[in-house]
């Protein structure tokens, strides 16, 4: 199981703040290209973390199974 | 009296309250986070405090920025924010500025305080507060909202992880207040994170949230971290700054030796020569110093840099270089003679300037 967490402007357009997904070999950019397809992300911009910690290069990061995974966008309120 | 209460905290102390008096903090924007995060500082003693906004506040706005009264609707955010700031704690100085903070008045303001807060609502201004704090190497205290949802850190704290290394993507869009919505308990719990970030700093007590991005959720309670690291490619000089937003022109930074001339004997001008002093020809210049491209980093004391710098090597190359030094060690007025010391000879012989 692969559990994902959205924020901001991304779950709001997942319209939920979470769900868990049945593991595969996926590397993070496969799984974020996915998620960007199903709930149709591509304009907006955001920083993935797994297991709380942002990472830089997705295409490279092989998930693991029990990994937790985060959109995060920037917000610009003040 | 006043601080008796932080004082007999063993954190705090005398020795607590003195490094408070004497820091310098810059609170960019008046609006909702701004007016959380001043009256704090302002009440805790820091010594002296920046407030930057060129808005008039609207009624609107009142539902979040509380520290306005109905009655200055119309009135300069960051004079009514100063007057509010002071009539709670007049031992301090307040400096309200009523501009925007842009690429021209931004390394001067971050040079003069110690620590930036960021309290504006767009993505633009957050990548000139972190360029700028890069360029003048200051904490910059990040927060913003997204509806019922609140981002803190502190980049570039003690050369820590930036802004750019959380959100390099600079072009993204992502709605403020005015377009998503927002309660005045968001602003000031996010304001009170951020206050919080710039106390400790200032007192050296507890963890800094650099290297981590917290994320409070107020309908939830919820609240994660999530760390960053360094990534090289944020790196960001004097130089990449004033490029980057247009502070110089390139084609400024060069100027033909015809023109150059025209300085001999102008006190506010002084010629660098660059090369080597084994160099030829010489080009004796009344008010002309000359320093080794080599030294020249270690010898910038010896120039005056309210004078304008016309910088000069053998044929203009080495003197692009020093320009890019110079610029990156706060010397603004800077040009480099293009074709160098040979053209300048060609100059001086072809039009007879009488040196």
């Amino acid at each position: 199981m692969l559990s994902v967490k959205y924020f901001g402007a991304v779950a709001e357009k997942t319209k939920v703040q979470g769900e868990d997904i049945p593991f595969s070999n996926l590397s993070l950019q496969e799984l974020v290209d996915e998620l960007e397809q199903k709930y149709d992300l591509g304009a907006l911009s955001y920083s993935v973390a797994v297991n709380q910690k942002i990472v830089q290069d997705a295409n490279s990061y092989m998930l693991i199974s029990n990994d937790v995974v985060a959109l995060l966008p920037p917000f610009a309120g003040g | 009296m006043r601080y008796n209460r932080q004082i007999i905290l063993s954190e705090v102390g005398e020795k607590g309250q003195q490094k408070l008096g004497q820091a310098k903090v810059l609170i960019i924007g008046a609006g909702g986070l701004g007016a959380a995060i001043l009256p704090y500082l302002a009440a805790a003693g820091i010594g002296e405090i920046g407030i930057i906004d060129d808005d008039a506040i609207e009624i609107t706005n009142l539902q979040r920025q509380v520290i306005y009264r109905n009655d200055a609707i119309g009135k300069s955010k960051a004079l009514e924010a100063k007057k509010m700031a002071l009539s709670l704690n007049p031992s301090i100085q307040i400096n309200a500025i009523t501009d925007t903070l842009n690429a021209k008045n931004a390394i001067a303001l971050f040079e003069y305080y110690d620590i930036m807060v960021d309290a504006t609502d767009n993505l633009q201004t957050k990548y000139l507060i972190n360029d700028a704090c890069v360029v003048t190497n200051k904490a910059f205290v990040y927060g913003s909202i997204y509806k019922f949802q609140g981002q803190v850190s502190v980049f570039n704290y003690q050369n820590g992880p930036t802004y750019r290394c959380l959100f390099p993507d600079e072009k993204s869009n992502s709605k403020n207040c005015v377009d998503a919505g927002v309660m005045g308990i968001s602003v000031g719990i996010i304001g009170m994170f951020q206050a919080n970030e710039v106390l400790k700093m200032v007192l050296g007590i507890g963890n800094v949230l650099s290297g981590e991005l917290l994320i409070y959720n107020m309908l939830t309670n919820d609240q994660q971290k999530f760390e960053l690291v360094k990534s090289n490619s944020t790196l960001f000089s004097r130089l990449d700054f004033e490029k980057k937003y247009h502070v110089v022109e390139n084609t400024v930074l060069e100027i033909t030796a015809n023109e150059a001339l025209e300085g001999i004997n102008n006190p506010e001008v002084l010629f660098l020569d660059v090369r080597n002093e084994d160099e030829f020809p010489k080009i004796s210049l009344p008010n002309a110093i000359q320093i080794p491209l080599s030294d020249l980093e270690d010898n910038l004391s010896e120039l005056d840099s309210n004078k304008k710098l016309l910088v000069y090597c053998q044929s203009g190359i080495r003197s692009k270089r020093a320009v890019e030094i110079l610029i990156n060690n706060s010397f603004s007025k800077v040009q480099s003679i293009a074709g160098g010391a040979l053209k300048l000879e060609g100059v001086i012989a072809t039009n007879a300037i009488s040196i």
